[in-house]
């Protein structure tokens, strides 16, 4: 009871207040609660948005066009990242860009163009995107974002730079200012060279710095470097030797090309008239043509040495026969065959050390020509090599089946069909492997790749032996002898066809491989209508042969004989036939 | 009045807590677990952040890399360096048979 009196002395609370304030404080909470429940879980998506707005970005990484070096690593190609200038004429209009036209001014001055151009230009369009310069250097792209100009924005893109020039530009192509290949390597090696940009979601904190890696938007592809099988070194002593015979001879054009015998890789690839990849604002189409494989022309007395190979393989002659050629002129089907003099009996050898007509228009008569026209096919005639760039010419021999006497002696010294200077190359290489052809490439290969053996192995080394004689002294090409490496080499002297007959420009052209004992390179020189006095094969491109085969044989650390060697060897090999 | 035993209020809520040890354990180990998440991820951030220097420090060394290799290639091309060899320094190249081939055995 004592209790309750204590209760009643105290005094009493005033119920409803409580009431109210807890009432009040629950309320305040259920709400807060309320509140954060319905931000977090029912809808939480609304902010979340809010919040990605602000941070998430879209970032993609550039990636440059893979480099193309040669086969020792030396760089034809390399892009070099630089920027666009592009301009936004609305927002110039919209933030007063032409305010101060001291920037523009300046901005003018480092573009290299006219400002009254750049003004009007901006200031007459309404659209969103005009380019004002392309690929500056990143010095003068950081000059023009220190300019603060409203509306003048940078994007990035690449260059391509070509550091051996006009040396290798045919072979190697070109790209077009949105780095695609559109010429040479370059276009048949777009798509493994050319990488993408990965595009990613990143969040960015407020001061710019990626916090998190969200999810790739697209999947990027890391561009591929290619290795030629192109040497430099080669390739540059080539281009110069050629470059001077054109000049010397006032050709129209030449090419050059080295092919590594045993592996079917183009060492050397060369043309003239050629431009500088380097400035693409000034192409004219005949220089950038790559004629070394495109042009294809009736090559002349080069084919001899295959009439004799297609020959000693059908045994309709023997190696030791003589062949008579007196009084230096023959009639076939009432057409005239003649040689430079009259040569009198002459053996295989003398004919093609010679290059009688006569002697080897006996031989081709001597086979049927399915045989002869086999032989050539077989040799990659009226094929592609396998070198796989545009425009490749893959020669040809006329249709039909019917062939006159004349024609068929005409075919044996090269008329009446036509090849690229890269055929040609790849039949004399066939003869340097011992017979066996090997499909060309410009790509550096890890092993040899398999070969077809065209032609039997004696054949061609007796077809060899027999070219040594041509480098000799009373040769046709006495100029394409080396010292130190025996050559086994054919000059060719063709007269351009013209709407008609025959015109008076030719095409001068010497084939070759050394040295004889163990081949290493077939190398082709051709010279489009020498002008000068001298047209022919042996005065033209002979002299070109040696200088660029005794240059690349050195390069190539290929060891030398010695003169007396040279002659032991030639002993041995005139026994062996 | 009658006196109850005095009672030992820390006691209490010692034994209290003894009582429900596993339940202050969690309420622990939940608190420490919260704090590491957020540590964690800042770390994460940190480091996501180095990471993307790191790229950027790797695109720009890519670029100096391409510049300096055209340098070098220009500088290093056969026809500056032969005309140097011969002009400058009156070196020639020798004719295959001049070479003297050396045999290491």
């Amino acid at each position: 009871m004592s209790r309750q009196a204590k209760r009643k002395q105290k005094p009493e609370p005033i119920q409803w207040r409580l009431v109210v304030v807890v009432t009040f404080v629950c309320l305040l909470f259920t709400s807060l609660v309320g509140r954060a429940a319905y931000i977090q879980i029912i809808e939480p998506e609304k902010l979340r948005h809010e919040s990605d707005m602000r941070t998430l970005r879209t970032t993609s990484r550039a990636v440059q066009r893979g480099l193309i070096t040669d086969r020792n690593g030396e760089m034809l190609a390399v892009s070099v990242p630089v920027r666009a200038v592009y301009a936004d004429p609305k927002t110039v209009h919209d933030r007063q860009g032409f305010e101060d036209m001291r920037r523009w001014r300046a901005l003018a001055d480092v573009l290299h163009l006219p400002m009254e151009d750049l003004v009007t230009r901006v200031k007459s369009s309404n659209k969103r995107f005009i380019y004002l310069k392309r690929q500056v250097t990143p010095a003068v792209a950081e000059y023009i974002k220190q300019l603060k100009l409203p509306g003048i924005r940078l994007k990035p893109e690449s260059r391509r730079y070509y550091p051996s020039g006009e040396i290798a530009s045919q072979l190697i192509g070109i790209t077009n200012i949105d780095d695609k290949g559109i010429e040479g390597i370059e276009h048949t090696y777009n798509g493994w060279l050319t990488g993408k940009a990965s595009k990613q979601k990143v969040r960015k904190s407020r001061d710019g710095k990626v916090v998190e890696r969200l999810d790739v938007v697209e999947e990027g592809e890391s561009p591929n470097d290619l290795v030629l099988s192109i040497d430099h070194r080669i390739q540059q002593l080539a281009y110069r030797e050629l470059k001077k015979a054109t000049e010397i001879h006032q050709a129209t054009s030449g090419s050059v090309v080295v092919l590594d015998v045993n592996t079917g890789e183009v060492l050397a690839m060369v043309n003239t008239p050629s431009y500088n990849p380097n400035s693409p604002d000034k192409l004219q189409a005949y220089k950038m043509r790559n004629r070394a494989l495109t042009d294809a022309f009736e090559p002349g007395s080069v084919m001899k040495p295959f009439v004799m190979a297609a020959a000693l393989e059908a045994k309709t002659i023997k190696p030791d026969q003589l062949i008579k050629t007196s009084p230096g002129w023959m009639r076939i089907g009432g057409r005239q065959v003649r040689d430079s003099s009259n040569y009198g009996d002459l053996s295989l050898e003398r004919i093609l050390v010679k290059s009688s007509n006569i002697g080897i228009s006996k031989i081709a008569l001597s086979m049927p020509v399915e045989q002869l026209l086999g032989t050539y096919a077989s040799l990659g005639l009226g094929s592609f090599s396998g070198i796989d760039l545009v425009g490749e010419s893959t020669g040809k021999v006329r249709d039909g089946h019917r062939w006159s006497d004349f024609e068929r002696a005409t075919l044996s010294f090269g008329y009446g069909l036509t090849v690229s200077t890269l055929q040609i190359a790849r039949m004399y290489a066939t003869l340097g492997s011992e017979g066996v052809l090997y499909p060309t490439s410009v790509v550096k290969l890890k092993q040899a790749p398999e070969g077809v053996q065209v032609i039997s192995p004696e054949v061609a080394r007796q077809v060899m032996n027999m070219l040594e004689g041509v480098t000799q002294k009373q040769g046709t090409a006495a100029k394409a002898y080396i010292a130190g490496y025996p050559v086994a080499g054919k000059t060719g002297t063709s007269r351009k066809a013209v709407a008609g007959g025959y015109g008076e420009d030719y095409i001068a052209s010497f084939a070759g491989v050394a040295p004889t004992h163990n081949p290493r390179l077939a190398i082709v020189v051709t010279v489009n209508e020498p002008k000068g006095d001298h047209y022919y094969g042996g005065d033209v491109a002979a002299p070109v042969f040696a200088k660029v085969m005794s240059g690349a044989l050195q390069m190539l650390n290929v060891e030398p004989i010695s003169q007396r060697e040279q002659v032991r060897l030639a002993g041995v090999a005139r026994r062996s036939k | 009045m009658t006196t109850k035993p005095q009672l030992n209020l820390t006691r209490i809520v010692l034994q209290d807590i003894w009582h429900h040890i596993w339940v202050v354990i969690l309420a622990v180990v939940l608190v420490v677990n919260a704090a590491a998440v957020v540590f964690a991820s800042h770390k994460s951030r940190q480091l996501t952040s180095q990471w993307d220097q790191l790229l950027q420090q790797r695109d720009k060394l890519d670029i100096e890399w391409r510049n300096l290799l055209l340098e070098e290639q220009s500088l290093s091309e056969h026809s500056r360096i032969t005309q140097i060899a011969t002009k400058d320094l009156g070196m020639s190249r020798p004719l295959p048979n001049e070479e003297v081939v050396v045999r290491v055995p």
